[in-house]
């Protein structure tokens, strides 16, 4: 005698309409989607009330906030002249030296840890490397105030006397300030300060380097440095402009650091002994005490910033990721 | 006619050399001095590492004391002696609430960015104007909350601080937990909607817990960097001596901030304390970046 | 520690960092008044960092007489001092200079109440040179960057005898907005119209290849660290930070060095305007010291909050009587009683 299991027809799994499912589906999507909409809202806003409170001194100066190299918020007579044209040369050159000496130094460390490195010194470059980046800039600032200051000013004069009869370096390094705070001091941190940053993007971008390329390379009787230049840096030349603009960018904006080791002048000199002042860092110093016009104009200098970080950031994730669309095709 | 040597008449010069001293001098000399040279780079970046470390640990141990955590800041510069409890509660407290209003903001863009958005043109932008954001200077984040949050209220208080660095922090934890989600395999997404549950259940329950070390770590690091930032709170928080356990009431001070306002000090007193502050905040910033490596290592989706 | 045990360990952090955000309860502002004699309450001060000494002490010793009151005083500079009092970020304001009308603060909305006076001091770091002489021509002309060696033919002039070394001068000025550069520059502009040119202001079109710091004890530090630095600190810092000062040619012709009878001298014969802001700078009397600068505090001539009147000028009425004795221990000058007098009537003209 058989004995039939009677099973009750399950219904079919509902994945349609009404279930509470769909409701809680639109309100989370909806919710991500305004948290995303969080960061345009708040860079619009940024972007709009810096803007418009800067309007009147860009109204006032015109074209002149950028290249009249006058600051002089209480004059004794007349109107007050805003000309930032000091400031933003004295972001361009401490920016410019933290490049100069921190791209160097940056590439050739992302070359150690791609070509050179043992496995096990890799680890340890790269705990370095990340310990740089942990310490905060203040403290940074701190270090070169009270104590790389003061002694660079021994360096300066010595460089000063050897480069004294040279027509042309004389004017670049000329008489330094006795307090060492300087473009070049404010260039040296800001260098140790980008190094991070454009040390491991430049190793991302290295690695990506196909190894057949590299052994074609040894093949064909390379020593490894010409290896490099041949089979790596072509290759990975877009990503490692792209690095580069970024750690212009992060060293364009750097503001506590640079307040206190440049040295608070408004001068435009070629001399990289002498003390000066970046844009930031006059945003830092005279804000609190600025009002109408004048806190009109420091906005606009943060305008202006923000408008140069923005364009150099923007250039360089263009070009980083155009050039690993560009490797990624060739590797395959 | 051309001719040609025939091989069997060639100089015998037996097969390439290759030894190293067969190379050019030229080519080998330039070798090795680029390596030294990239070698060197290594140990030109360990110097200022090494120097400020010694110098900040040299100095500012001498006043890192008990009293030192839980004084309070002598109001006077010329003083000698300790106190920064009122700067290290207030880094802490500024910084957490920076970091309760940025991390979950954060986390819930990156999952539309990741999970919804992907490559639509909308996502596309914000993913793009979330990188503009990393870069913009601190001090613009500053000045923005300083006018448009200081001075509509009328007053300088810790919760404008921490809105100033939850602007800083909020792109930065968007962008890295984007990468840990997209790290996430999608085979487990796959199972989820498989088995019937809707998206959002799928994210909250499979996806989220399979990348919250990542997420964790991304957003350690992000308050290690805002626990160091000083310029979005100059204008923002002002300056107390005592502790103030209020955020929302009355003005308060930082670590960053106090560091900034000794390191001008002709005064002993100011600086050690400059010095003692600085050590305590490189120790904390330290903590998070060192508990950021531990928890993605301990803790990553393991790969099968 | 497994994935849930972590996910709790974040809650736990999480939860306790929202406590401590929020829970802080009891905050030190408790602005109902009544308790102890003296009220309790929160008092915030911010301005000049000419007075910021005296101000510390002064706070210090108050709060052994009320203990009940926290009253905070931020040294940023008399120009943010007098923006942020305009904007009502603070109960009182710390300034040396006036009220212009570009500070933000509205004209007739509060009191000027003189506290103390000091010298502004021309400080000097010079390795192997004790005792300097100045007279005016010569400070406008190396804080214009026009005598640029200590050497200088100038110099020599003002100090018969002495052997000054080759080393370059670094000046050293104000880089955030200053009561005190507007004293010194007043100063210049009137003892020396001939030669400077810059005018006068919280802020001053510096020449190039100077050094700007923020606050009195910012200039101070940059001339300690350096070999060959001048510039103008208050007698308090100047002297704490163990800076040479300059005896400074006065009005009479004589020499005379930073000091507080010099300053005392210098306030003796200035004359005190309705408004109780008065003038010692480059004042006659053969002790006077020339460039003496007065400070004042801002109070507002009607508070929204009763309570908050009442600590204001509890606070500033101690300050002029039983504070001013602590005046001398932080080398400043305490007013003279006829001034005195008149300050705390002023007093009387803040309402609530």
């Amino acid at each position: 005698m058989t004995t039939r299991t009677t099973q009750e027809k399950a219904a079919p799994p509902d994945l349609t309409g009404r279930s509470g499912g769909v409701r809680t589906e639109r309100l989370f999507s909806g919710w991500t989607l305004a948290t995303g909409f969080l960061v345009l809202a708040i860079l619009a806003l940024i972007l709009v009330t810096t803007t418009r409170q800067a309007w009147p001194a860009f109204q006032d100066m015109g074209l002149g906030f950028i290249t009249s190299s006058t600051w002089d918020p209480n004059p004794a007579s007349g109107n007050p002249v805003f000309g930032a044209l000091a400031f933003i040369y004295g972001t361009a050159v401490s920016s410019l030296i933290a490049l100069l000496i921190g791209v160097p130094i940056s590439i050739g460390i992302a070359l150690f840890l791609t070509e050179l490195a043992p496995r096990r010194l890799r680890g340890l470059a790269i705990m370095v490397v990340d310990m740089l980046a942990a310490i905060p800039s203040v403290v940074f600032g701190l270090w070169g105030v009270l104590v790389l200051a003061p002694l660079l000013v021994h360096v300066y004069r010595w460089v000063h006397d050897v480069a004294a009869p040279i027509p042309g370096l004389n004017s670049i390094f000329g008489e330094p300030v006795g307090t060492g705070r300087s473009f070049m001091t404010a260039g040296i941190i800001l260098a140790i300060m980008i190094v991070p940053i454009v040390t491991s993007i430049s190793r991302e971008v290295l690695s990506t380097v196909p190894q057949a390329n590299k052994d074609a390379a040894f093949a064909l009787g390379a020593t490894q440095w010409e290896m490099i230049t041949g089979a790596v840096f072509p290759h990975s030349f877009g990503g490692l402009v792209g690095a580069v603009m970024l750690g212009l960018g992060r060293a364009m904006g750097e503001t506590i650091a640079v307040s206190l080791v440049i040295g608070g002048a408004t001068n435009i000199t070629p001399n990289v002994f002498a003390g000066g002042n970046s844009m930031a860092a006059v945003i830092v110093q005279q804000f609190g005490e600025s009002s109408g016009t004048f806190t009109a104009a420091l906005i606009g200098l943060g305008v202006v910033l923000f408008a140069l970080t923005v364009v150099v950031n923007l250039a360089a994730r263009l070009v980083v990721r155009r050039a690993e669309v560009q490797l990624r095709g060739a590797a395959t | 006619m051309t001719t040609t040597v025939p091989p069997a008449e060639r100089a015998d010069v037996g097969p390439p050399s290759l030894r190293r001293a067969a190379l050019a001098p030229r080519r080998r000399i330039t070798n090795r001095v680029a390596m030294v040279a990239i070698t060197l780079a290594l140990v030109v970046a360990v110097v200022p590492l090494a120097w400020v470390t010694v110098s900040v640990l040299a100095r500012g141990f001498e006043l890192l004391s008990w009293q030192f955590l839980t004084e309070d800041i002598p109001n006077s510069y010329r003083r000698h002696g300790p106190g920064m409890a009122p700067a290290i509660v207030g880094t802490f407290l500024i910084t957490g609430m920076a970091a309760l209003m940025a991390i979950p903001l954060g986390v819930f863009g990156a999952i539309y960015l990741n999970e919804y958005g992907k490559q639509k043109p909308l996502a596309q932008v914000i993913r793009t104007m979330a990188d503009v954001m990393t870069g913009v200077p601190s001090i613009v984040m500053g000045l923005f909350i300083y006018t448009v949050v200081v001075v509509a209220t009328g007053e300088q208080t810790g919760f404008a601080g921490s809105l100033a660095l939850a602007c800083l922090m909020l792109p930065i934890v968007i962008r890295s937990s984007e990468e840990i989600l997209r790290l996430v395999p999608d085979d487990l997404r796959q199972a989820s909607l498989a088995l019937g549950a809707r998206k959002w259940r799928t994210i909250l329950t499979v996806v989220l817990p399979a990348a919250v070390s990542g997420i964790a770590s991304g957003a350690l690091l992000a308050v290690a960097r805002a626990a160091g930032e000083t310029a979005p709170l100059v204008a923002t928080i002002g300056i107390a001596f005592t502790v103030n356990p209020n955020l929302f009431s009355g003005q308060n001070t930082a670590l960053p901030a106090q560091i900034f306002r000794n390191a001008s000090q002709p005064f002993e007193g100011a600086q050690e304390r400059a010095w003692g502050a600085a050590v305590t905040l490189v120790v904390i910033v330290f903590v998070f970046t060192v508990l950021a490596r531990v928890v993605v290592s301990r803790f990553a989706i393991k790969e099968r | 520690m497994n994935r849930r045990m972590l996910s709790r360990l974040v809650l736990a952090v999480v939860a306790v960092a929202v406590l401590a955000g929020c829970g802080g309860g009891n905050d030190n502002g408790g602005s109902s008044g009544g308790g102890t004699a003296n009220g309790s309450g929160q008092l915030k001060g911010s301005g000049s960092s000419f007075q910021d000494a005296f101000n510390q002490e002064v706070i210090s010793a108050y709060k052994e007489k009320a203990p009940d009151v926290t009253v905070t005083y931020n040294a940023v500079g008399s120009g943010t001092g007098k923006q942020e009092f305009g904007k009502g970020l603070t109960d009182f304001a710390g300034t040396d200079s006036l009220v212009k009308d570009t500070d933000g603060v509205p004209a007739g909305s509060f009191v000027y109440v003189p506290t103390v006076a000091g010298p502004i001091t021309v400080s000097y770091n010079l390795s192997g040179v004790d005792k300097l002489q100045l007279s005016p021509d010569t400070v406008a002309d190396i804080f214009q960057a026009k005598i640029t060696k200590w050497n200088d033919p100038a110099i020599a002039k003002d100090n018969p005898g002495a052997s000054l070394p080759d080393t370059a001068i670094t000046v050293a000025h104000r880089s955030d907005g200053s009561g005190t550069t507007s004293n010194f520059t007043k100063y210049l502009t009137v003892a020396a119209p001939s030669t400077w040119k810059l005018g006068s202001g919280d802020t001053v079109a510096w020449p190039s290849g100077t050094q700007g710091a923020e606050k009195n004890t910012g200039v101070a530090q940059i001339i300690k660290q350096t070999d060959g630095g001048i510039g103008y600190v208050d007698y308090s810092d100047a002297v704490e930070t163990k800076l040479s000062l300059a005896a400074i040619k006065n009005k009479d012709g004589n020499f005379v060095a930073p000091s507080l009878e010099g300053a005392t001298a210098a306030m003796a014969g200035a004359t005190v305007k309705d408004d109780l802001t008065y003038d010692p700078l480059n004042a006659s009397g053969a002790d006077a010291y020339p460039i003496t600068s007065p400070t004042y505090l801002l109070l507002k001539n009607k508070y929204d909050d009763a309570n908050k009147a009442q600590l204001v000028t509890d606070f500033a009425r101690y300050m002029l009587t039983d504070g001013q004795p602590i005046a001398k221990d932080v080398n400043f000058a305490a007013l003279p009683s006829g001034l005195q007098q008149k300050a705390l009537a002023q007093l009387d003209k803040v309402q609530s």
